[in-house]
């Protein structure tokens, strides 16, 4: 027995709530990115689960958008960690706080 | 081999190749020991495709909308990209500032290392933009939306040995893909229920639906898109970002990428949900409206001067959002009692928000390269010590006067006509209470707005040079060229209007052909 595909929603939206709570409330830089990567997952899985449309066959575009969107959520990841390894060139600390420096 | 590209990949293909050669002709061009090569390449390139983009206009505006499936696959598993009279206008007014940036960039970042990269990612922001009004899927406009997005961080990341632009490129990261996975997140709900991705398809599948999961995918995609569109509470990066970046990618950040937030959320909208279904117009209004006046008052406590422009486009993009929202607003209210009011105003209040676009392109572009030509005289972005900075480079003062004049709304330049017809919209109906109390708050906040303005230009203008600005000199050719070219272009919209208006009202109608038939 599988389990229904709403199930796999409510976990995309747990997913979303985790990520988006990890964004606001950690003080890592590299958590922050990892809060991103949460997020990105979300949406795959959400993708994932609502593209099967029972009776009809598993719809194909849904893993399209999940194969592209993995690529480019690599492409943002990369940039994301660039900028991470020169804030601590310059701060010497990934805490978020020393980045206050801007008014947020 | 001849290959034969399509009209309207041209210009996408004519940029990205462009970015990818450009490495390539920097080094041919320090073996000819011609330093200015690659610089002249990249601004070709986009004159290239702003050439390119103005034939599929005139093919756009004469007839019915271009379509294109790649690689031959029809929709829905085919990526589609169209060009109707809206994605023309949007794609014209990206690439124009893209070629002028360029043309300033040639002189202005001549002092920084590293240039190869920075044109050729100048040539994918503009590619990433062009693609993302040409894309009629959503995964081609997300593809293009995060080329655009991944461009846009390393530009504000450019000068990456300062502490600001890091701070500033991280925070715009952060929360700009937080942006688009909310709204991708959106469109995975209307991907259930359409089973596609493709505009036309999912507008057909979703006609007359109405479903509570349809109302979270609204708030998602509008959010979403808000992010990049820096509305309150979504703008804390634009103030941040916008100033740190090189002054030329300022320009291109506040001219035209909130520009396509603004786009992505009025396409799926208008397309994707009918007003008559969803009142969304009334909320758009009032967060149009408070960013309006959060903008406003934030702008006032500003002494950088790029952070001011910054927050002015934030007060520009309230006007914007405020425009789509009354058009919304009238189709839901009044759509079904009096249909031909209804899509009179809406078409009359999109066509005044799409010509604020435009408008607010050029104007804050022009601000944001003058700010540039101070910051490359002076040396500093501070208010207090640009004061009277304008006497001693009277070309790039008078110019940096015609687009503050612009963005005020003084009557014979650009951005009078597109703030009086989207006022004149939210009063064509004067026994709604809300809608005149939105537009009088509105205008209210146009009148705040044109005083600090006027007080900006009567500083650079009028005041005494301070120390460090009587020892700057006018800037470079090829620097004042662009600046002079856009304060113009304010001039010569503002006197005739005409062909740009009924450009924008063309535009208006295809966004809304969707809901209003006929």
């Amino acid at each position: 027995m599988s389990l229904p595909a709403s199930s796999y929603v409510a976990v995309a939206l747990i997913m979303l709530a985790v990520g988006v709570y990890c964004l606001l409330t950690k003080r890592n830089l590299i958590k922050l990115v990892i809060g991103i990567e949460i997020l990105t997952s979300a949406m795959h899985l959400n993708f994932i689960a609502l593209g099967y449309a029972p009776p009809a066959a598993f719809n194909p575009l849904a893993q399209v958008v999940v194969v592209v969107s993995t690529g480019l959520g690599a492409c943002v990841a990369t940039v994301a960690l660039m900028f991470v390894i020169n804030a601590y060139r310059h701060y010497g600390s990934l805490d978020v706080r020393r980045l206050r420096r801007l008014r947020w | 081999m001849v290959v034969n590209v399509p009209l309207i990949l041209q210009p996408l293909v004519a940029l990205f190749i462009g970015a990818v050669l450009v490495p390539l002709v920097k080094v041919v061009g320090v073996k000819l020991n011609a330093s200015k090569l690659m610089d002249v390449f990249a601004a070709s390139v986009l004159a290239f495709a702003l050439y390119k983009l103005y034939s599929l206009t005139m093919q756009a505006l004469s007839g019915s909308p271009v379509e294109f499936y790649l690689s031959g696959f029809p929709p829905p598993i085919g990526s589609a990209l169209r060009v109707d009279p809206l994605s023309a206008f949007m794609a014209m007014t990206f690439c124009s500032l893209g070629l002028l940036v360029a043309i300033y960039s040639i002189r202005y970042m001549e002092e920084d290392t590293g240039l190869d990269m920075y044109y050729a990612l100048l040539l994918t922001l503009v590619a990433g933009l062009v693609g993302v009004v040409l894309a009629w899927d959503f995964l081609t406009l997300f593809v293009f939306w995060e080329t655009m997005c991944v461009s846009g961080y390393v530009l504000v990341g450019f000068r990456k040995y300062k502490w600001e632009p890091v701070e500033a490129g991280f925070k715009y990261l952060i929360m700009s893909t937080f942006g688009s996975i909310l709204m991708f997140y959106g469109v995975s709900f209307l991907f259930s229920l359409a089973g596609t991705l493709n505009f036309t398809q999912m507008a057909e599948a979703l006609h007359g639906v109405k479903s509570p999961l349809l109302y979270l995918a609204l708030c998602m995609i509008v959010a979403g898109f808000g992010v990049t569109a820096a509305m309150v509470p979504f703008h804390t990066w634009l103030p941040d970002a916008h100033p740190a970046a090189p002054s030329g990618i300022s320009a291109m950040l506040s001219g035209v990428v909130i520009k396509a937030g603004v786009y992505g959320m009025y396409r799926s909208t208008f397309t994707l949900f009918n007003p008559a279904l969803y009142n969304y117009g009334a909320v758009l209004m009032a967060f149009g409206v408070l960013t309006l006046t959060v903008a406003n008052l934030m702008a006032l406590l500003q002494r950088d001067v790029k952070r001011l422009f910054a927050y002015s486009s934030i007060v520009n993009i309230g006007y914007i959002v405020t425009g789509g929202g009354i058009a919304a607003y009238v189709l839901s209210t009044y759509g079904a009692s009096s249909p031909t009011l209804a899509s009179s105003v809406a078409v009359f209040a999109l066509t005044g928000a799409l010509f604020h676009v435009f408008n607010h392109a050029i104007g804050k572009g022009l601000l944001f390269l003058c700010s540039g030509c101070f910051l490359h005289e002076a040396k500093t972005r501070d208010l207090a010590q640009l004061e009277g900075i304008g006497r001693r480079m009277p070309w790039t003062g008078a110019s940096l006067s015609i687009g503050l004049l612009a963005l005020a709304g003084v009557p014979p330049l650009n951005g009078f006509w597109s703030k009086l017809f989207i006022i004149l919209a939210g009063l064509s109906i004067p026994s709604d209470a809300f809608m005149v109390a939105i537009t009088a708050l509105l205008i209210l906040n146009a009148i705040f707005a044109a005083a600090y303005y006027l007080w900006v230009m009567q500083r650079v203008m009028l005041k005494e040079p301070t120390e460090r600005a009587s020892k700057a000199h006018e800037v470079p050719l090829a620097m004042a060229l662009p600046v002079v070219v856009m304060a113009a272009v304010c001039i010569v919209v503002g006197a005739l209007p005409g062909s740009m208006l009924s450009f924008a009202d063309a535009a208006a109608r295809s966004l809304l052909s969707f809901i209003i038939k006929g």
